[in-house]
C-alpha cells in the first residue's frame, strides 16, 4: 500500500509538485500519468526518500521508505538507466546490492534468470544495451522480492516482446497481491495494464480514481488525458 | 554489518580502487629504491636533519593511493550509469537500498578506511624493510608509534579526501586538487611563507604525527598534530554528513 498525502515540493524557487495525494494499493496495478516534466519522476523520488519534499508524506504500508530496516525486502524500485556502475558487471551490481540488505546470493542468480540476463551476467554494465539495463535495474528492484514495486517508464527502451513481458509480468504481480505503481506518458501502454490511474499535470494532480472512471465520458484514456493536461494545447 | 560488508564488495569492485590500491603499496617502495643514492649522499654529507625520519618519508607519496580510495569511494556514486540516461547514477541505487543516509556514510568510512589502513600498514611495513635492506643501521628504524601513528595519518587523509569528494560531488576536480598540492605543488607549504598558521592546514600538520624534521615556523608536537588533523577530518566529515542530509540525491 502507497500513501502519498499533500506533498508538495519546490525547486529552486519553481513549485514542481503541488500537494499530490493518492493511493496506490494491493493487487492492484496504479498507472501514474502525465506529460513529460509533469512531476512523475519527482514523486516517486520522495517517495523512496531520494529528494525531500518540502511538505507532506509519502508512506510504503504506513512509514517512509527509510524507516524501513531492509527497504528492500518491502520495496523494489525502477528509476532511469539500470542503477549499476558501468564498470561492474551484472552479477557483481546485485551481489553488493544483495548483501547491503542481508538477501543470499543464491537470490541473485534468481533474479538474473528472472528477467533472462542470466547469460549475460558477466558483462559489465557499461555495455548493456537499454532493453538490458532496464532489465538490470528490474533485476536489481525484485532482488528482495518486495511486496510493493514502483517504477519509473518501465516499458521505455524494451523492443515489443520486451514490452509484452514486462505487461505480463506487471500484471501477475499485482494479481499476486503486490501494490504496482507505474509511471508512464504512453497512454496506450497504460490503459492495456492499469486498474487505478492518477494524471498529473503541471505538479498537481488533475485526475484519479479507476481506469473507466477517469476515462469517464471520453471515448479513450487518452482523450480524457489530454482533454485534462496541458498537453492538449501542444502550442 | 551489511551495509559495510556491501561498501567493501563495492568499492574492491571497481578497476579505479585497485589503482589507487596499487599505487599506494607500490609508490612508497619504489621511491625508497629510487631515491637509495641521494639518501646515502644526504647521510654522509650530515644534512638530514632527522635521520629517523629517512624511512617514513618515502611513505609521502603512497599517500595519492589513500586519497584515490577516498575519492573513488564517493565518486563512483555520482558518475553516470550510461549514455543512454545521462541522469542516472549508482547512487539511486545505494540510496534505496540503505535509505539512512547517516547510516551509509558510516558505512562508506568504515569500508574505506579499513581498506585504506590495511593498505597503510603493509605500505609501511615494506617500505621500512626495504629501508633496512638498502641503508642497514645508517637509517634506524622509527619506533613502532611513530609507524602507527603513520599509518593513521594515511587512514584520515582517505577520510579527508572522502568527505571533499562528498561536498564537491566531482572526483576529479577533487582529485586533481589533492594530487597537484601533495604531488606537485603543495600550496600548504608555500603558504608557511605567507603565515606560519598554514602549518594547521590538514597536510603539513598531519606529517607532523609522525615525521620530526620538517621546515616549518612553528613547532608542532605530534600529539597536537594527530588532534588538529582530527578535528579537521571530523569537521570536514561534519560538513559533508550535513549537506548530504540536506541534498536531493
Amino acid at each position: 500500500m502507497i500513501s502519498i498525502d499533500q506533498v508538495s515540493k519546490h525547486k529552486g524557487r519553481a513549485r514542481i509538485l503541488h500537494e499530490v495525494s493518492f493511493e496506490a494499493r494491493p493487487g492492484r496495478v496504479t498507472g501514474f500519468l502525465g506529460p513529460n516534466g509533469a512531476g512523475k519522476t519527482s514523486t516517486l523520488r520522495v517517495l523512496l526518500g531520494l529528494d525531500r519534499p518540502r511538505s507532506g508524506t509519502a508512506l510504503i504500508d504506513g512509514r517512509p521508505y527509510a524507516a524501513w530496516n531492509r527497504p528492500l525486502t518491502v520495496a523494489g524500485a525502477l528509476l532511469d538507466g539500470s542503477g549499476a556502475h558501468r564498470a561492474r558487471t551484472a552479477r557483481a551490481h546485485l551481489r553488493w546490492v544483495a548483501a547491503s540488505n542481508g538477501l543470499p546470493r543464491t537470490r541473485v542468480e534468481e533474479v538474473l534468470d528472472l528477467v533472462g540476463l542470466t547469460a549475460d551476467a558477466g558483462k559489465r554494465a557499461g555495455k548493456f544495451s537499454l532493453g538490458m539495463s532496464r532489465r538490470l535495474g528490474l533485476a536489481t528492484a525484485l532482488l528482495g522480492d518486495p511486496p510493493v514495486l514502483v517504477l519509473d517508464e518501465p516499458v521505455n527502451g524494451l523492443d515489443p516482446a520486451g514490452i509484452r513481458w514486462m505487461r505480463t509480468f506487471l500484471r501477475d504481480s499485482a494479481d499476486q497481491g503486490r501494490t504496482v505503481l507505474l509511471s508512464s506518458h504512453l497512454m496506450g501502454e497504460l490503459a492495456e495494464i492499469a486498474d487505478d490511474v492518477v494524471i498529473i499535470d503541471r505538479g498537481r494532480v488533475v485526475a484519479r480514481g479507476t481506469l473507466d472512471e477517469v476515462t469517464g465520458g471520453h471515448p479513450t484514456l487518452e482523450d480524457a488525458f489530454l482533454a485534462l493536461t496541458a498537453a492538449g494545447q501542444p502550442w | 554489518m551489511s551495509a559495510v560488508r556491501a561498501e567493501l564488495r563495492k568499492l574492491l569492485g571497481l578497476p579505479t580502487a585497485w589503482v589507487g590500491l596499487l599505487l599506494g603499496l607500490l609508490a612508497a617502495p619504489a621511491l625508497v629504491i629510487l631515491n637509495a643514492g641521494a639518501t646515502r649522499r644526504a647521510i654522509a654529507d650530515g644534512i638530514v636533519s632527522d635521520v629517523s625520519d629517512l624511512g617514513l618519508q618515502n611513505l609521502g607519496i603512497g599517500v595519492l593511493g589513500a586519497m584515490i580510495l577516498g575519492v573513488v569511494t564517493v565518486s563512483s556514486e555520482y558518475t553516470a550509469t550510461g549514455e543512454d540516461s545521462p541522469g542516472a547514477r549508482q547512487l539511486t541505487t545505494t540510496l534505496t537500498a540503505v535509505p539512512r543516509r547517516t547510516r551509509l556514510l558510516a558505512a562508506k568510512a568504515a569500508a574505506l578506511s579499513l581498506v585504506v589502513a590495511v593498505q597503510g600498514t603493509l605500505t609501511a611495513i615494506a617500505t621500512l624493510a626495504l629501508t633496512r635492506q638498502m641503508h642497514g643501521t645508517a637509517v634506524p628504524s622509527p619506533e613502532p608509534v611513530r609507524v602507527v601513528a603513520a599509518v593513521l595519518y594515511w587512514t584520515m587523509i582517505g577520510l579527508l579526501a572522502y568527505a571533499i569528494t562528498l561536498i564537491a560531488r566531482n572526483g576529479i576536480i577533487t582529485l586533481t586538487l589533492l594530487i597537484v598540492n601533495s604531488a606537485v605543488v603543495s600550496f600548504s607549504y608555500l603558504l608557511t611563507k605567507v603565515t606560519p598558521l598554514a602549518a594547521y592546514l590538514p597536510d603539513i600538520v598531519g606529517a607532523h604525527m609522525f615525521l620530526r624534521g620538517i621546515d616549518v615556523p612553528v613547532r608542532i608536537t605530534p600529539v597536537t598534530a594527530g588532534v588538529v588533523m582530527t578535528a579537521w577530518v571530523a569537521g570536514l566529515l561534519a560538513v559533508a554528513g550535513y549537506l548530504f542530509h540536506r541534498r536531493d540525491a
